[in-house]
C-alpha cells in the first residue's frame, strides 16, 4: 500500500527517472499480484473437498456473500465512466476510472480469499463450486490486468488491450456471479419461476425434468427418492456434496458420507439421516439446515418406513402398506387458483341477453343476478318476493329461460300452470319449489333439464307418482322429499337411491 | 361530490370544489395520509416527465390503463347501497351462518381426543410445554388435566367427540373439523376482535359487513347482516365485533332483540297509519338528498337507507322473527321456547333468516370462559350447562338445513377466538376449586358445514396434549380467506380504501385459502 501512495505523491514522482517510474509500477504490480497467485495456489493444491474445518476459516468465510458485491460494483462502474468519459462534457469521469478499477481488484482479491476460505472449511464441494472459484480468481487477476493496462496509458494499442480485457472482465462478472447464484439459489434459478411463453420462446421445456431414477414401481423409487430429490439434493447432489453426502442416487446414498454411512437398513434409530431429520428444530445437526422448511410429517414418516423395511432399492411399493400417501409430491392439494375476468369476454358473452337482463331487473329489483362478474349464467331468486311471485311473472322471465341456473320458488305462487316456464330453463342445475302448490304434473314435464343436480320439492304435495320422472333426471345428486306424499321408507327406483333426502 | 356513489374515498369526486362544507373538507384533509405522499413522492418525478413531455398521450395511457384494471367495483345506486351484486366467481355458498361460542370453548372436552393427556393427568406439565409461552393466568408449573368427560367415536367418519353434544355428533359426517386453528391473542376482546374483524385492534370492518359489501342482501325488506345474541353477557369485544369500522356504517350488522320486540320502535304508534308514516319518511328523504346533494358524505345515504329499510321491515321483521309461527313440532325439536333470551330460538330465528335471504346471520353464545373461579365457569358444571344449550339447537339448525336443501349453499361455522391449555388452571399459582383450564391462542378448533366444504373430514392436528399445532396451522386470516373463497371471493380483491391503504379483512400479512377443505 506504501507502493500505491507513493506512485501517487507528486513528490516522488519528481526525484525520479523514467526507468525508475516503470520498476516502481512492476514493483506495485507484483506485489498486488502476489496475492492472486496465492489463491489460485491455494484453490489447485487445497480444493474444497466437502469437509468441514477450522472454526475461524468458516466464520470469515461467511463474509464472502457480502464482499464479493463490492467489486462487482466496481468493476461495472469502470466501464459506465470510460463510456461516459469519451464525451468531451464528462471526460474528467475517465480520471477516476483508474482509481476504481484499482479498488474492484483490491476487492476481488479480497473476496477470491474469503471464497476459498468458505469453500475449503464449510463442506462444500462440486463443480459447480470449483467453475465458480476460478471464475473469481480469474477475475481478480483480469482486474489485476486492466488496472496495469490503465497505469500505463498512452499507445492506442494498449487501450485496444485494455478495452477487450474490460470487456472480458464483465463477463466473468456475470459468469461467476450466475455460477454463485446457482450455488446459493439452486441451478435452475433464473429460470425456475419464468413465465411459460418466456420458456417457449428460449426453448425451454415446460415440464420439471424427472428426477426419480429408480425404478417407479420401487418403494425407494416412488415414495422416498423424490423427497430426497426435493428436499435434499440442493446440499447433497451433483453439483454440491456436503459433508461429502450426495442423496441423489441410491448408490451414493448408502455409501454415506464423510462420517460413513447414514442410512442403517432395518435401525431407524441407528441411521445418522433419521436422526437428523427428527431432532428439535433448532438442534445444530438438524436436517434440513435452518432457514429451510423441515420435512413434513408424512415425509418423515415414509423415510421412517422404508429404513425399517430394510431400506432397500428394490423394494415393491406395494409391499409397505398403510404408508402415508400423497407425502411424495409436497403440493399434494395444489393451491386455489382464482379466475381472472376478462371485462370483453364478459362483454361478448352476456351481449345477446343483456337488454333482457336489464329490462327484467327493472321489473324485478333484487330477484335475478347474474352467477357472478364473469358470467352470463342467471340465479333467479323469487323466494324473495314469496306470494307476491305468481305464474305471470314467471312468463315474463321466458326470454332468459335458457341463461338461468339456479331457480328458488320457495314459498312463491306459482302453479302447474308454470311447468313449461321451468322445463324451459334448460341450464338449471338447482331447481327449488319449496312450500309451493307444484304437483306431480309438473314434475313430470321436467324431464328435459338433463343439467339438473339439485331438487327441492320440500314441504309440496308431491307423490310418488314424480319419481319415475325424477329418476331419470342424468345428473341429480339430491331430491329434497320431506314432508311431501312421498313415504320416507318407499322403495326408491334404482338411479335414485340414496339421492332422496328426508 | 356529487357524482361520487357510495364511496368517501373516491378521489375522482373530491378535486375542484371549493364551496365545500369545512367539515367534508377536514374529514378529506384526513383521508390523505403519510402512504399517499409517499405513493405521490414515487410517481412525482415519471408524472413530472410524462406530464411535460408526453401530455398528449398521458391521458389516453391512464384511460387505457383504467379499464383493464381488475379491481372490483363495489359502486351502486346512491339510493340502494344493500343492492345485491354479484360474487366475483361462481359461489359455493350464499348465505352464511355463524356461531360464535364467546369464552372460548374447551375443544379437549369437546372435539379433540386425547387419550395420552389421561394418562398424564395430575402430573406436572413437563418444562417444554410452558417454556417461553405467556398465560392469561397460569403461573409455576401447572398440573396436565384430563378431558373430563369421556369419548367416543361416531359417524362413517369415526370422528372422536365428547359425550357432551349427543344431538350435534348425529350430523358429525357433515362437519368439517379444523383442529389447528391458530390466533397470536390471547386475550377475550383483543382475540375476538382478531375473529370477527381480521385485527385485533379496533376500527375494522367484520366479516359481515365485507360480505354485505362484496355481495350486497336479496331481501331488501330486512337488515342483510342480523346479529342475535342469547342472553347472558354479551361478548368481550361488544359491539366492535359486528361493526362496519371503516366501511359505510350502512353496512354495519344490524343486532336485533332476543326476546320481546326484535327491533324497538319498528311498529307505528298509535294514531300513526302507514300512508301517514310514508308522507313523514318522504319529506324526511327529501331533506336528506339535498344534504347528500349539498355535501356527498355517505353517510347521509346510510339514513336514509336506515329510514327506508325501517319502513319496510315493518312489514317483515316481525314475521321473520316470530318463531311462534313455526309448528311447536318444530320448536320442540330446538328445544326454544318463545319469549326467551335463548341460542335455541336464535337457532330457529336463524333459519328462518336464511330462507328470507338475508345474507349474514351471526350468532353468540356466551359463558365458555371455563377457568375454573366459580361453578358457572367449571369445566364439570357450568360448561356442561353451555353444551346442553348450543346441543340441541346447533343440531336442529342444521338439520333442518340439510332437509330444506339449504346446507348446499349455506356455510355455518362453528368456533371460538382460542382454545383452551391442556392444563389445570392455577391462578397465582394455586390450585383452583373448581376444574377449569387456561386461554390456550395455540392452537382450538372449529368447525364448518355447508356448501363446497368436505363433509366428515378433520383438518389439521395438534401434539398428544392438545398443546400445539403439529401438522396444517390455519391462522385466523386464511379462515377469512377461505369463508369469501366460499363466497366467490378472492381475498385479495375485497378491498377499500382506507388511510391511503387498500384496506382488506385478511389484512396485510398473505392469506391462504385452506384448499384442503374444499370439496
Amino acid at each position: 500500500m506504501s507502493n500505491l501512495r507513493n506512485l501517487c505523491s507528486g513528490n516522488f514522482r519528481r526525484y525520479l527517472r523514467w526507468g525508475d517510474r516503470i520498476s516502481g509500477q512492476l514493483r506495485l504490480g507484483l506485489l498486488t499480484l502476489a496475492p492472486i497467485l496465492t489463491v489460485a495456489v491455494l484453490l489447485a493444491l487445497l480444493p474444497p473437498d466437502g469437509n468441514e474445518r477450522a472454526e475461524w476459516a468458516q466464520f470469515i468465510g461467511r463474509f464472502h456473500p457480502l464482499v464479493v458485491h463490492i467489486p462487482i460494483a466496481f468493476l461495472l462502474l469502470v466501464p459506465i465512466l470510460e463510456l461516459a468519459g469519451l464525451n468531451h462534457r464528462f471526460s474528467y469521469l475517465r480520471l477516476s476510472a483508474g482509481f476504481v478499477l484499482g479498488l474492484a481488484m483490491l476487492s476481488a482479491t479480497g473476496a477470491a480469499i474469503l471464497g476459498w476460505c468458505l469453500g475449503r472449511s464449510g463442506g462444500y464441494s462440486g463443480p459447480l463450486l470449483t467453475q465458480h472459484m476460478w471464475g473469481g480468481i480469474s477475475l481478480a487477476a483480469v482486474c489485476w490486468l486492466c488496472w496495469m493496462l490503465r497505469l500505463s496509458d498512452g499507445e492506442q494499442r494498449s487501450t485496444f488491450i485494455y478495452g477487450v480485457a474490460l470487456a472480458l472482465g464483465v463477463g466473468l462478472v456475470a459468469w461467476t456471479g450466475y455460477r454463485g447464484g446457482q450455488l446459493s439459489l439452486g441451478e435452475d434459478h433464473l429460470t425456475e419461476h419464468m413465465p411459460g411463453g418466456l420458456r417457449q420462446v428460449l426453448g425451454l421445456s415446460n415440464v420439471q425434468a424427472s428426477l426419480a431414477s429408480a425404478g417407479a414401481n420401487t418403494f425407494y423409487g416412488a415414495r422416498v427418492e423424490p423427497i430426497f430429490a426435493a428436499r435434499c439434493v440442493t446440499c447433497h447432489g451433483p453439483e454440491k456434496h456436503k459433508a461429502n453426502l450426495r442423496l441423489d442416487s441410491y448408490r451414493s446414498l448408502m455409501r454415506g458420507g464423510k462420517d460413513g454411512p447414514v442410512v442403517r437398513a432395518g435401525n431407524v434409530q441407528g441411521s445418522d439421516l433419521f436422526r437428523r431429520i427428527t431432532l428439535p428444530l433448532d438442534h445444530d445437526d438438524f436436517m434440513p439446515k435452518q432457514g429451510k422448511r423441515p420435512l413434513s410429517a408424512d415425509q418423515v414418516k415414509l423415510i421412517e418406513l422404508w429404513i425399517g423395511a430394510g431400506a432397500s432399492g428394490t423394494l415393491p411399493l406395494a409391499a409397505i402398506k398403510d404408508a402415508p400417501t400423497g407425502s411424495a409430491s409436497p403440493t399434494a392439494v395444489s393451491d386455489v387458483t382464482f379466475e381472472e375476468i376478462d371485462p370483453a369476454e364478459v362483454t361478448r358473452l352476456r351481449a345477446g341477453i343483456a337488454p333482457a337482463v336489464a329490462e327484467l331487473r327493472k321489473r324485478f329489483p333484487d330477484i335475478l343476478e347474474y352467477e357472478s362478474r364473469g358470467s352470463a349464467n342467471l340465479i333467479l331468486n323469487a323466494s324473495i318476493l314469496g306470494p307476491k311471485f305468481g305464474d305471470s311473472d314467471l312468463e315474463g322471465l321466458a326470454p332468459l329461460a335458457e341463461h338461468i341456473t339456479l331457480a328458488d320458488f320457495s314459498r312463491t305462487a306459482i302453479t302447474d300452470r308454470s311447468a313449461s316456464a321451468i322445463a324451459a330453463m334448460k341450464q338449471l342445475r338447482v331447481l327449488r319449489l319449496m312450500h309451493t302448490r307444484i304437483t306431480d304434473s309438473t314434475l313430470q314435464r321436467l324431464g328435459t333439464l338433463d343439467q339438473l343436480e339439485s331438487l327441492n320439492v320440500f314441504d309440496t304435495p308431491v307423490t310418488p307418482a314424480a319419481l319415475p320422472t325424477i329418476a331419470k333426471l342424468p345428473k341429480l345428486a339430491h331430491c329434497y322429499a320431506a314432508q311431501t306424499a312421498i313415504p320416507s321408507q318407499i322403495a326408491v327406483p334404482q338411479p335414485l337411491i340414496g339421492k332422496l333426502v328426508f | 361530490m356529487s357524482n361520487s356513489k357510495a364511496r368517501p374515498n373516491d378521489r375522482g369526486g373530491r378535486e375542484g370544489n371549493s364551496d365545500m362544507h369545512p367539515e367534508l373538507q377536514m374529514a378529506l384533509l384526513q383521508a390523505q395520509t403519510r402512504r399517499h405522499f409517499l405513493r405521490t413522492l414515487g410517481g412525482g418525478l415519471g408524472t413530472l416527465f410524462v406530464g411535460t413531455s408526453l401530455a398528449e398521450y398521458a391521458g389516453a395511457a391512464t384511460d387505457a390503463g383504467r379499464s383493464e384494471t381488475t379491481s372490483l367495483d363495489f359502486t351502486r345506486e346512491p339510493s340502494s347501497p344493500l343492492a345485491a351484486l354479484p360474487p366475483q366467481f361462481a359461489a359455493k355458498v350464499r348465505r352464511v351462518i355463524y356461531l360464535h361460542m364467546a369464552g372460548a370453548p374447551s375443544q379437549l372436552e369437546l372435539f379433540e381426543y386425547k387419550p395420552d393427556l389421561k394418562r398424564l393427568d395430575g402430573q406436572d406439565c413437563p418444562a417444554s410445554f410452558l417454556a417461553g409461552k405467556r398465560f392469561a393466568f397460569i403461573s409455576g408449573v401447572p398440573k396436565l388435566l384430563a378431558s373430563q368427560y369421556p369419548f367416543h367415536q361416531v359417524g362413517q367418519s369415526g370422528h372422536w367427540i365428547s359425550d357432551r353434544l349427543p344431538h350435534l355428533e348425529k350430523h358429525v359426517d357433515d362437519l368439517c373439523f379444523i383442529k389447528s386453528m391458530h390466533t397470536d391473542q390471547f386475550n377475550h376482546a383483543p382475540a375476538q376482535l382478531l375473529v370477527h374483524t381480521g385485527n385485533a385492534r379496533l376500527g375494522y370492518a367484520s366479516l359481515g359487513s365485507w360480505v354485505l359489501y362484496g355481495l350486497g342482501t336479496e331481501n331488501q325488506n330486512l337488515p342483510g347482516f342480523i346479529v342475535l345474541l342469547s342472553g347472558g353477557k354479551s361478548p368481550d369485544g361488544g359491539k366492535q365485533l359486528w361493526s362496519s369500522g371503516f366501511l359505510p356504517s350502512v353496512y354495519q350488522g344490524v343486532q336485533c332483540r332476543s326476546h320481546g320486540e326484535p327491533v324497538l320502535y319498528l311498529d307505528n304508534p298509535p294514531e300513526v297509519s302507514r300512508p301517514l308514516r310514508r308522507t313523514m319518511l318522504d319529506a324526511i328523504d327529501q331533506i336528506n338528498q339535498q344534504t347528500y346533494a349539498a355535501f356527498g358524505n355517505p353517510e347521509t345515504i346510510t339514513r336514509i337507507a336506515q329510514y327506508e329499510l325501517a319502513f319496510r321491515m315493518q312489514m317483515d321483521a316481525t314475521d321473520a322473527m316470530d318463531i311462534r309461527k313455526e309448528p311447536a313440532a318444530v320448536r320442540a325439536k330446538y328445544g326454544s321456547k318463545p319469549g326467551e333470551a335463548s341460542f335455541a330460538n336464535n337457532c330457529l330465528v336463524a333459519r328462518r333468516l336464511a330462507e328470507r335471504g338475508v345474507r349474514f346471520i351471526q350468532l353468540y353464545h356466551w359463558g365458555w370462559d371455563s377457568h375454573g373461579a366459580d361453578p358457572k365457569e367449571a369445566l364439570n358444571l357450568g360448561f356442561a350447562d353451555r353444551c346442553r344449550e348450543v346441543d340441541q339447537p346447533t343440531a336442529a339448525l342444521l338439520a333442518d338445513l340439510k332437509d330444506r336443501g339449504m346446507l348446499e349453499d349455506t356455510l355455518v361455522v362453528w368456533g371460538g377466538e382460542f382454545g383452551r391449555t391442556p392444563m389445570r388452571e392455577n391462578r397465582n399459582g394455586q390450585e383452583m376449586k373448581w376444574v377449569g383450564r387456561d386461554h390456550n391462542p395455540g392452537a382450538f378448533t372449529i368447525w364448518m358445514a355447508g356448501g363446497g366444504v368436505k363433509p366428515g373430514i378433520t383438518h389439521g392436528q395438534t401434539d398428544e396434549m392438545g398443546c400445539e399445532i403439529v401438522k396444517d396451522p390455519v391462522e385466523i386470516r386464511d379462515l377469512h380467506a377461505t369463508m369469501l373463497y366460499l363466497l366467490g371471493f378472492d381475498h385479495r380483491k375485497l378491498h377499500y380504501s382506507f388511510q391511503g391503504l387498500e384496506q382488506k379483512l385478511t389484512s396485510v400479512k398473505p392469506a391462504r385459502v385452506v384448499a384442503e377443505i374444499l370439496a
